[in-house]
């Protein structure tokens, strides 16, 4: 933009962002950097004050700030740094990295090699005139193999991996989660969007607000998700209308590991689907009616319009958004911490069944009080998170300015 | 689509739109209905009174309004909201601005940064937090809470707004400029009317982050009671042996349905907002 330049655009410059700058450093970078260098330290429970005779720690830590210098110091012993450095970050892979470790990733990951090769083989068919097999047939078999790969190879590998230490059970188990939970919302979000949008449909205004209001709700998740709870306890709403209807007892819902992973997933989509419809909708509507014409008069019929120009149009919208949730949702708190804190409980010492990276990381800080493991876990999934963010810039234009 | 789906679809549609709503609709409802329900227990043995209000007595809403801090703990909650929103919309907006229409060596590097960092999982910042604060003296005080939360929600904000400050031409402004008008009126009396929709997010999120938040109002502001949030109090409520359910839910009708009203009425800027600012890009 034309305006001022040299020292007082510098200065206008810095009036504009400064207060956003401070409050990240004060709030987003320094807890980040101290938290980076807890987790080189053997802070916990036993070591909960810092040895402030150290140079390090008297510059990172406040509790080693002339402000703090005389708090009443607790009982334990003072931390200090690690030897080896590494020490915690070995302590939180585990066993990640040993034979039956990546054995079993590997297991895993060849169940879902039909997959891609179904992926790649639609490219290659695509580019072609005439298509050899049609597209879903092609999706068909491949999932099947998939599927048939998984029930004979990857159960046992998925289990080796759970029982493997704490980091492998919680990531896989959130990786599981997000993997089942934005395809269904996606899903839901789609078909509703569609309903709604589609021709000659009495009170249209009406359908979106209350599709909506679930999205509204999960602001408040940890509320919201108190009452979701209550359905699937023994004397819920679910097992009355089970007795009711078959008569039969229904299940202590939340005990059961599955049970309890499902529940969240279908909580967690009644959450996310509006979100997904919200985007849609924005797509569709930025789609023409002639291209539909156009496909009417050559006598496409709906499934045609839809495959063929319906989704690839809202692909590009799609994309940010589904990158966007997965990240969310790898992070999701509220609504674990309301309806299971993390259990059903597997053991002591062993996280519970749907005792996902936030549920396990909050657990390990504020009530087993491991502060170095946990900091080196949430590290390794800063780096996860980070990659996956840069990643998701690829689909966004956020980073280039209105005058580029 | 242009063409009417066939009688047998309709059906289909109607089928699957009823069930939707009803599940949309059903948690609040059920809400609504243990909230006037007598005795503390969410369930009844019998089914009818789990969808129909077969007794109602007002007991809950007496005690929670009259008996219990749950007034003081809305007004805390309308405060800290209420200032985090005031807060936010002054540093994000000139932030967002500055980031969409002047160029400057660090602008680019700045986003990306300001991504990356919100890629740490900002719950486990949370002890560190705690130490600042203490360190200037506002742990267990609103204001502490109010800076945490109006961090908390600067990324996203920023970053949904710049988008939405790209979409707008800078024909605009430039045409201002000629006239002589300067970079700060040409934000304030320009930029800012017009993204208008933008702005509601904003605003919102603002809001929300202080209304809704759990984790950090129960790590920062732990006690006294009539010190602590809404919402932090409330799932206080239920962590007890006989959680008073009835109670529970009468809060809960009164913290969350206006709630949800604020964003049915927002929800055309919503759309709006969201889908041409951040996300489609």
């Amino acid at each position: 933009m034309v305006g001022w330049s040299g020292r007082r655009k510098t200065l206008l410059i810095l009036l504009f962002t400064g207060p956003t700058l401070l409050g990240l450093l004060v709030f987003n970078v320094y807890p980040n950097i101290l938290n980076t260098y807890t987790s080189f330290t053997n802070s916990n429970k036993f070591h909960p004050y810092p040895d402030c005779t150290l140079t390090l720690n008297s510059i990172m830590v406040p509790n080693c700030w002339p402000v703090f210098k005389n708090q009443p110091i607790g009982l334990g012993q003072p931390f200090k740094i690690t030897e080896p450095l590494f020490q915690n970050y070995i302590t939180v892979l585990g066993k990640v990295f040993t034979v039956p470790g990546l054995l079993s990733i590997l297991t895993i990951a060849l169940c879902l090699v039909p997959l891609m090769g179904v992926y790649w083989i639609d490219r290659r068919l695509d580019k072609g005139l005439e298509r050899s097999a049609p597209s879903w047939v092609l999706w068909l078999v491949g999932i099947l193999v998939s599927l048939l790969l998984l029930v004979f190879l990857g159960v046992t590998a998925w289990n080796n991996l759970i029982s493997s230490g704490d980091f492998m059970a919680v990531v896989a188990r959130t990786v599981l989660f997000v993997i089942l939970r934005v395809p269904i919302s996606f899903a839901v979000g789609l078909i509703l969007a569609l309903i709604v949008t589609s021709p000659g449909l009495p009170g249209k205004a009406l359908w979106r607000v209350i599709l909506f209001i679930p999205w509204a709700a999960s602001s408040v998740a940890i509320l919201t998700s108190l009452v979701w709870q209550f359905f699937f306890r023994e004397q819920g709403t679910v097992n009355q209308l089970l007795n009711l209807a078959f008569g039969l007892k229904g299940p202590i819902w939340l005990n059961d590991p599955i049970y309890a992973f499902a529940i969240i997933i279908l909580v967690d989509v009644w959450y996310s689907y509006p979100f997904f419809m919200v985007t849609i909708l924005g797509a569709l509507a930025s789609i023409s009616d002639d291209v539909y014409e156009a496909a009417e008069l050559d006598g496409a019929t709906y499934m045609q319009q839809l495959t063929s120009i319906t989704l690839p149009l809202i692909r590009v919208a799609i994309l940010p958004a589904i990158v966007l949730t997965s990240i969310t949702a790898f992070q999701m708190f509220g609504t674990v911490w309301a309806i299971t804190q993390g259990g059903p409980t597997a053991g002591a010492g062993v996280p519970g069944g749907t005792e996902f990276v936030m549920v396990y990381a909050y657990k390990q800080i504020f009530q087993v009080q491991n502060y170095n493991t946990a900091t080196a876990f949430a590290t390794i999934i800063f780096i996860f998170l980070f990659s996956a963010t840069m990643y998701s810039l690829r689909f966004s234009q956020i980073t280039k300015g209105a005058t580029a | 689509m242009i063409r009417k789906p066939s009688r047998p679809a309709r059906i289909l549609q109607y089928v699957i739109l009823i069930l939707m709503s009803i599940l949309a609709l059903y948690p609040i409802y059920f809400a609504i209905l243990a909230s006037g329900r007598p005795g503390q227990s969410l369930y009844t043995i019998n089914i009818a009174g789990m969808f129909a209000p077969i007794q109602w007595t007002w007991e809950n809403y007496r005690t929670m309004l009259l008996q219990s801090d749950f007034l003081i703990w809305v007004k805390n909650s309308l405060i800290v909201a209420a200032a985090t929103t005031a807060l936010s919309m002054v540093v994000v907006t000139s932030a967002a601005f500055a980031f969409s229409r002047f160029k400057f060596r660090f602008r680019e590097f700045g986003l990306i940064l300001m991504l990356g960092l919100q890629a740490y999982p900002g719950l486990l910042s949370l002890s560190a937090i705690t130490l600042i604060l203490t360190a200037f003296g506002l742990y267990g005080k609103h204001l502490g809470l109010i800076l945490a939360y109006t961090t908390g929600t600067l990324v996203f904000s920023t970053l949904n707004l710049k988008g939405y400050f790209d979409t707008i031409p800078i024909d605009l402004e430039e045409a201002a400029m000629i006239d002589g008008c300067g970079p700060v009126q040409s934000f304030l009396l320009i930029a800012l009317p017009l993204a208008r929709p933008a702005l509601a997010i904003t605003a919102l999120l603002g809001f929300l982050g202080g209304w809704s938040d759990y984790v950090l109002a129960s790590a920062l502001v732990p006690a006294p009671s009539n010190m602590k949030l809404a919402v932090p109090a409330l799932y206080g409520l239920t962590t007890s042996l006989s959680t008073p359910w009835g109670q529970f839910a009468a809060g809960f009708v009164i913290v969350v349905i206006p709630t949800i009203i604020l964003f049915l009425y927002l929800q055309r800027y919503l759309e709006a907002g969201l889908t041409l600012g951040g996300v489609k890009g």
